[in-house]
């Protein structure tokens, strides 16, 4: 430890160092004995304090050194050359930036590569953090995001997922919000309401709201004001408010729109406020109090969304502690009836991160990897000034001969680095904001239904700022420090032709970095496409070819009853499949990829389970539905007329519903209840198995799954999917379909029409973006690397002139002289390609998690990769080695 | 850049500083000594580290407030080798002349009724 303070005394001048340095190693060293008998923390806390004491002090004699310096400078006691002027550091700055810009007039070519390929990195990193920005970290405009939070839930009983949206019933809600962490609370059940009194039905996203939430986000009406005590208190009057977006569309921005009613899915209410431009609350566009009793609802109807800001006082910490407190609570009083309380938890998250955690890693992820290309374009444009700072030896060997400082010429050079590096940032300003444009194109239609955006506000150009004063540093330091090692005795001696061999190692170490660089990109992206074929290959369990898939909401006013729901959309399963083209068309309450909404589930005759209580994936369906989707029906049968109101009850299920609770016993006659072991329910009876289809997306493990038939009316779904397959395309299919509807309701609306190709796209568009890019970065990584060989491998055969001369003249063979060069560059490539597979290889946890059946050092991958970089790594050194093969010896010999 | 004026008033020390100087003030001692003479006084209320200590000590030099002593009475060869430092003339100077300030300081503060009934 001795000896390491003893090295960072170098800190000092070297003047102090010399006189001082023993006897300050002495003093730390006789301290230590007494320090080290205390124990360890006491010489940690000795260190800090040495360190920083160390710090401070050489700091300080380092600054007084410098003004020292410069004071002597302009003090006039160093002979100068007649009618030399002082300049202020000003004028200096001013003087340093006309010469940069004459210097890269003269050297198009040069400025031109710096300029595009700073611009491309820089740009690209913008790019990236503003969609990140936009759609990952900051999603919403709300003041102070980070004490907005959300609760989450788990419930360890039936899974170990903690999940946030349509969460928690009214009771539970009203447990929790009391809690003192939380300066306001509010909760909201989301919904699509049908809109009429227009010409044209509308189905509105809806949020309906247990306390204002708007305070709570920090918000104001734009318009009118926000809801009243009364009006949110149980059977308050009806009142709505409105998003600006559906109030610009909706009512064409009419300034008159305040207590103007509307009907909302059959109650007429008035409307008091119109919220700001911008997304709330998800996405919904229609704020109602929910008004009901939260004593009239079961404890497990949980279909509420919770907000909270907290106190200015409360951390984040305490919130969940008192959380704790609260779950506890609630499980005493209600395990007996619920047991899915048993160990249940409550967290607290804040609101964007609860929200976007999913997508978080491949942001991240994205965020380094286009970093890495900044990094390459900087390591680059280095490379490029440290060989025409070797080529300027001459210039800054006459400056320094003449009595130039050398701080003056490093300043001089970093100020030329600068100078790239804002007109790169100009470029990648404007690549970002073209870029942003296009960003929402990438996003899948689901995303952009929520309104997110991504754009130039100031945190992304804060971002661009620091990436520009970082890639200023990274790519003028190493040539400013070259440049002022600059002697100029030899540099004018040598003719200015051959630069050090120093500089040449340099330059060598930079392509190796930016080759590593490269290979981990290129590995990523390798990693990232064979991750999403294995996806691709997945069996999915059923066709999603031409198929598509629209949502139907039928208002309670207008369907009462479950026949009336029944009714209609039997009817319109039967009007769909008249339309010409259509060879299958059913209902459904969801479907894969996504069939989310799941439940308890009591099979008879299974043992008791375990840790966690059984359940499965709960759907309801038409007939027809397994033929659509064409689900192969494994045992028994699917459902037909015997499935009927008033019937026999009876479910169809999943394999993997029979792998996991009837193992060994024949499922089809088995029976079994959906909802809570105790609440005596009728049975129903398996009539049929199907095979799995992947319905937790196309990466996840099938869940056990158990379909209800629609047509026997048990549950009064009033909110369906229409799933259509038909022969013809879905463009010309859609009209029909419309007019099918309307023909049965004509004042019902369809909505959210999605091919089911398109939704499984949007299920793996994470992977799918992050492939794209990668492949994007590693692209413009490699064409960067290629460029560093190339120059590096010209320079070096440049510099080598003579000696593959000579080699030449006493009989070298000209494929001999080529291969010293082919040898160097595959060196080079393969050290990169060690260095890049081992960082990669560090990273690899972190990346596994993100990636589809396949490791991080799949060897597939690379070989791949190394066959790749070895082939461009030929090509940008094949120019100067044949370069090199042909030197012609006598010219080579005779330029001595 | 305007220039300071030729003759300025002393400037109060650093607290590091002056304490060196009382300390050497009781004869000459060596760089550690100085240290845990310091801290030892001050009761721990100042810590001086290597680096604040030497560089305190080489100000001091530069200004010829102190300078190096041959060893006074060395008590083995290990001391032998250790530089002593002690107060010049100029170091008696500045010393007397921040006390003189300070004790004025202290004068006035106690000329405060409410301060120096409770200081009393």
């Amino acid at each position: 430890m001795i000896r390491a303070y003893r090295a960072l005394l170098v800190l000092y001048p070297r003047a102090f160092r010399r006189a001082y340095g023993d006897d300050m190693a002495a003093t730390v060293a006789r301290d230590l004995e007494t320090v080290r008998r205390r124990g360890r923390t006491d010489v940690l806390s000795f260190w800090a304090f040495v360190i920083g004491d160390l710090l401070k002090s050489a700091g300080r004699l380092r600054s007084r050194q410098v003004s020292a310096a410069l004071r002597r400078r302009t003090g006039g006691d160093v002979p100068r050359l007649p009618h030399r002027e002082e300049r202020t550091q000003m004028e200096t700055f001013v003087q340093d930036v006309r010469f940069g810009f004459r210097q890269f007039i003269r050297r198009p070519g040069f400025t031109a590569i710096a300029v595009i390929s700073l611009a491309l990195a820089i740009g690209g990193n913008t790019v990236i953090y503003g969609m990140v920005d936009g759609f990952v970290l900051r999603p919403f405009d709300y003041p102070d995001p980070d004490r907005l939070v959300t609760i989450g839930v788990t419930f360890p009983k039936l899974s170990s997922e903690t999940t946030y949206v349509e969460i928690l019933s009214p009771a539970e809600y009203a447990d929790i919000r009391t809690n003192r962490s939380f300066l306001r609370t509010a909760a909201f059940d989301l919904g699509n309401r049908n809109l009429s009194g227009g010409d044209v039905p509308e189905r509105v996203f809806t949020a309906l709201l247990l306390d204002d939430p708007f305070p709570v986000l920090g918000m104001r009406p734009v318009l009118g004001r926000g809801f009243t005590e009364e009006e949110l208190a149980q059977n308050g009057p009806p009142v709505a408010i409105i998003s600006h977006r559906l109030w610009q569309t909706r009512f064409g921005g009419n300034p008159d729109i305040l207590n103007r009613s509307i009907r909302v899915g059959g109650t007429s209410g008035s409307i008091v406020g119109v919220m700001p431009p911008g997304l709330l609350l998800i996405g919904t566009d229609l704020w109602v109090p929910w008004g009901g009793d939260p004593k009239s609802l079961p404890r497990n109807i949980r279909q509420f969304t919770m907000l909270a800001r907290l106190r200015p006082e409360a951390t984040l910490q305490q919130a969940n502690a008192e959380l704790a407190t609260t779950a506890k609570s609630i499980e005493q009083a209600s395990v007996a009836a619920f047991k899915e309380y048993d160990g249940w938890r409550l967290s607290a998250t804040p609101w964007a991160a609860a929200l976007t955690r999913e997508v978080r890693p491949a942001a991240l992820l994205l965020i380094g990897a286009v970093f890495f290309v900044l990094l390459i374009a900087c390591v680059n444009v280095a490379n490029l000034q440290l060989a025409r700072s070797t080529t300027r030896q001459r210039e800054l060997a006459v400056r320094l001969a003449l009595g130039a400082a050398r701080s003056r010429l490093a300043r001089q050079l970093l100020t030329e680095s600068c100078l790239l590096a804002i007109a790169g940032t100009a470029g990648g300003l404007a690549i970002a904001y073209i870029g942003l444009q296009f960003a929402g194109a990438v996003i899948p239609a689901q995303f952009q239904m929520l309104g997110l955006h991504a754009g130039l506000n100031s945190r992304v150009l804060i971002w661009s700022l620091v990436l520009t004063g970082l890639s200023a540093l990274l790519v003028g330091v190493l040539p400013a420090f070259q440049a002022t090692r600059t002697d100029p005795h030899d540099s004018l001696k040598a003719d200015g032709r051959a630069g050090t061999s120093r500089t040449g190692r340099l330059r060598q170490g930079l392509v190796v970095v930016e080759i590593a660089l490269s290979v981990v990109l290129l590995l990523g992206a390798g990693l990232f496409i064979r991750s999403f074929m294995k996806i691709q290959q997945v069996p999915l369990g059923y066709d999603s070819k031409a198929v598509l898939t629209m949502r139907l909401t039928l208002p309670r006013e207008g369907y009462a009853t479950s026949q009336a729901i029944t009714a209609f959309f039997r009817q319109l399963v039967e009007r769909t499949r008249q339309v010409p083209g259509v060879t299958a068309a059913a209902v459904a309450s969801q479907y894969p990829p996504l069939s989310s909404f799941s439940g308890q589930v009591d099979v008879e005759g299974a043992p008791a389970a375990g840790t966690t209580l059984p359940t499965a994936a709960t759907t309801i369906v038409s007939r027809g539905f397994f033929e659509t989707l064409r689900v192969p029906v494994m045992a028994g049968r699917g459902f037909d007329d015997r499935d009927r109101a008033g019937g026999q009850r009876t479910v169809v299920v999943n394999h993997a519903f029979v792998e996991r609770f009837l193992r060994g016993r024949d499922p089809v006659g088995a029976r079994v209840r959906i909802g809570p072991r105790d609440r005596q329910g009728p049975w129903s009876e398996i009539v049929g198995v199907v095979g799995d289809a992947r319905n937790q997306g196309a990466t996840a493990d099938v869940r056990p799954e158990i379909f209800s038939p629609m047509e026997a009316g048990l549950g009064s779904w009033n909110q369906l999917f229409l799933l259509v397959r038909a022969n013809r395309p879905a463009s010309s299919l859609l009209p029909d379909i419309r007019r099918a509807v309307t023909s049965i309701d004509p004042q019902q609306p369809v909505y959210a029409i999605l091919t089911l190709d398109e939704a499984l796209a949007a299920s793996t568009f994470q992977q799918r973006i992050a492939a794209i890019l990668l492949v994007l970065f590693a692209g413009v990584a490699l064409v960067l690397a290629a460029i560093g060989i190339y120059g590096v491998m010209s320079y070096s055969v440049n510099a080598r002139r003579q000696e593959l001369g000579v080699r030449l003249a006493i009989g070298a063979s000209r494929v001999a002289v080529m291969w010293l060069v082919i040898k160097d560059v595959l060196l080079l490539s393969a050290i990169g390609l060690a260095a890049g597979i081992a960082m990669l290889l560090a990273a690899g946890r972190g990346l596994g998690q993100l990636l589809f059946g396949v490791q991080p050092s799949d060897p597939g991958t690379i070989a791949i990769v190394a066959l790749v970089l070895g082939a461009v790594a030929l090509v940008a050194g094949w120019v100067p080695a044949s370069r090199a093969s042909g030197v012609d010896p006598i010219q080579a010999l005779r330029y001595e | 850049m305007p220039r300071s004026p030729a003759n300025p008033p002393p400037k109060p020390l650093s607290a590091p500083v002056l304490h060196i100087l009382l300390v050497l003030a009781d004869g000459p001692k060596h760089g550690y000594a100085i240290k845990q003479e310091v801290e030892s006084r001050s009761e721990g209320s100042i810590r001086l580290g290597p680096g604040t200590l030497y560089e305190a000590i080489q100000r001091l030099q530069d200004e010829g407030a102190i300078e190096e002593a041959s060893a006074a009475n060395p008590e083995n060869g290990q001391e032998a080798q250790r530089r002593y430092y002690r107060l010049t003339d100029r170091g008696w100077r500045v010393l007397r002349a921040e006390v003189r300030r300070l004790g004025s300081l202290v004068a006035r503060a106690r000329a405060n009724p409410r301060l120096k009934k409770e200081l009393a």
